[in-house]
């Protein structure tokens, strides 16, 4: 099994099966089996978290559970393949309990602003290569500032579609408690409000 | 599908562009997958699990004021577990009893696991539990069972 080393390249759906096989495997008690099931759905959990938009401590801890739920449950989930809407839906149940508590719930999220940094040897390459890169991280920049302009469905929804690899519509269904019929037309509008922001 | 092409592929453009700003600027912390990793070595597997049948914090109804408690009922097969969380500062105060009511040896899971012996009829304190996710092993004769865990 290989793993793709350049995600943004690929728009594929997250391995199902092999999901589904790592997850077995850890439930053997293969510990490298689990680190590899962390590694792949971290960045789901971590999305859906995020788009309730809790303070960070609030999302730290409803994280935490999170995989510690599944730690103790994995002899008794009888789907390993839907391992990932398993833990999408329990980070989303974690996180409506946590906000029910009155505790705050952030606003905005503010992006620091990098300085770009010195290079001290600086053949012609290096710079130009440092330049496209910061050309490109500003460009990501702006795709997100004007992300954080979206509405709140629309952030919330994206947030989760960002994750990475792409979490299918049935995990994201289960992140946000909505149907998966809603996912597509929700997406293209959002999208397409961003697309607007950024012209 | 109603799209036409240019814009599906647009969209799967943009995706990807947010997908990379998400990775930059908004990416799993490190130290979260360390303890996420971490897990399986604190895992149960001997233990029987009681869940989570009831929680004030559940529910549209649920309101909880700075000064009202959070309570938890966990059941499992042969015992289960009532708890009362409330806060005290920045960490939580832990009350609970054990059902039905016995003597029992208790211990709040964790990297240094604390344990509390009960009364005659289950019930016991708890002080100064760190906030985040919390879950109870409990030894009553020969049943030992862990709680379903919980953010408090």
């Amino acid at each position: 099994m290989t793993i793709p080393d350049a995600p943004d390249v690929r728009a594929c759906r997250v391995d199902i099966d092999s999901t589904g096989a790592l997850f077995q495997a850890a439930a053997k008690g293969d510990a490298a089996a689990w680190e590899a099931l962390v590694g792949r759905l971290s960045p789901l959990v971590w999305s859906v978290v995020r788009s309730h938009r809790l303070i960070d401590a609030d999302a730290h801890e409803v994280f935490q559970t999170t995989w510690f739920r599944l730690a103790d449950n994995l002899t008794r989930i009888r789907e390993p393949d839907k391992v990932g809407s398993w833990l999408a839906s329990t980070a989303r149940h974690e996180c409506l309990k946590v906000i029910r508590g009155s505790r705050r719930v952030v606003p905005t999220s503010d992006v620091d602003v990098l300085s770009p940094e010195a290079d001290d040897r600086s053949p012609e390459q290096a710079v130009l290569d440092a330049e496209e890169a910061a050309g490109q991280e500003a460009a990501l920049r702006r795709v997100w500032q004007a992300y954080e302009q979206l509405s709140d469905n629309c952030r919330r929804l994206l947030r989760v579609l960002m994750a990475s690899p792409p979490p299918s519509y049935a995990e994201i269904a289960a992140g946000l408690g909505i149907a998966i019929g809603s996912i597509g037309p929700t997406r293209g509008r959002c999208l397409g409000h961003l697309r607007r922001l950024l012209t | 599908m109603t799209c036409v092409n240019g814009d599906v592929d647009d969209d799967a453009e943009l995706e990807g562009a947010l997908r990379r700003a998400a990775e930059l600027l908004d990416p799993v912390p490190a130290a979260l997958v360390e303890v996420a990793v971490e897990a399986f070595r604190f895992r149960t597997v001997d233990a029987e699990l009681a869940e989570l049948t009831f929680d004030s914090m559940a529910g549209t109804a649920a309101v909880r004021g700075p000064a009202q408690a959070r309570v938890l009922g966990f059941g499992g097969q042969a015992a289960g577990l009532d708890l009362e969380i409330t806060a005290a500062g920045p960490s939580r105060r832990v009350i609970g009893q054990v059902t039905p009511p016995a003597h029992a040896v208790v211990e709040v899971r964790g990297h240094t696991p604390v344990s509390v012996t009960t009364d005659a009829l289950g019930r016991f304190i708890v002080d100064r539990v760190p906030p985040g996710p919390l879950s109870l092993r409990c030894r009553v004769g020969d049943v030992v069972f862990t709680t379903e865990w919980v953010t408090v």
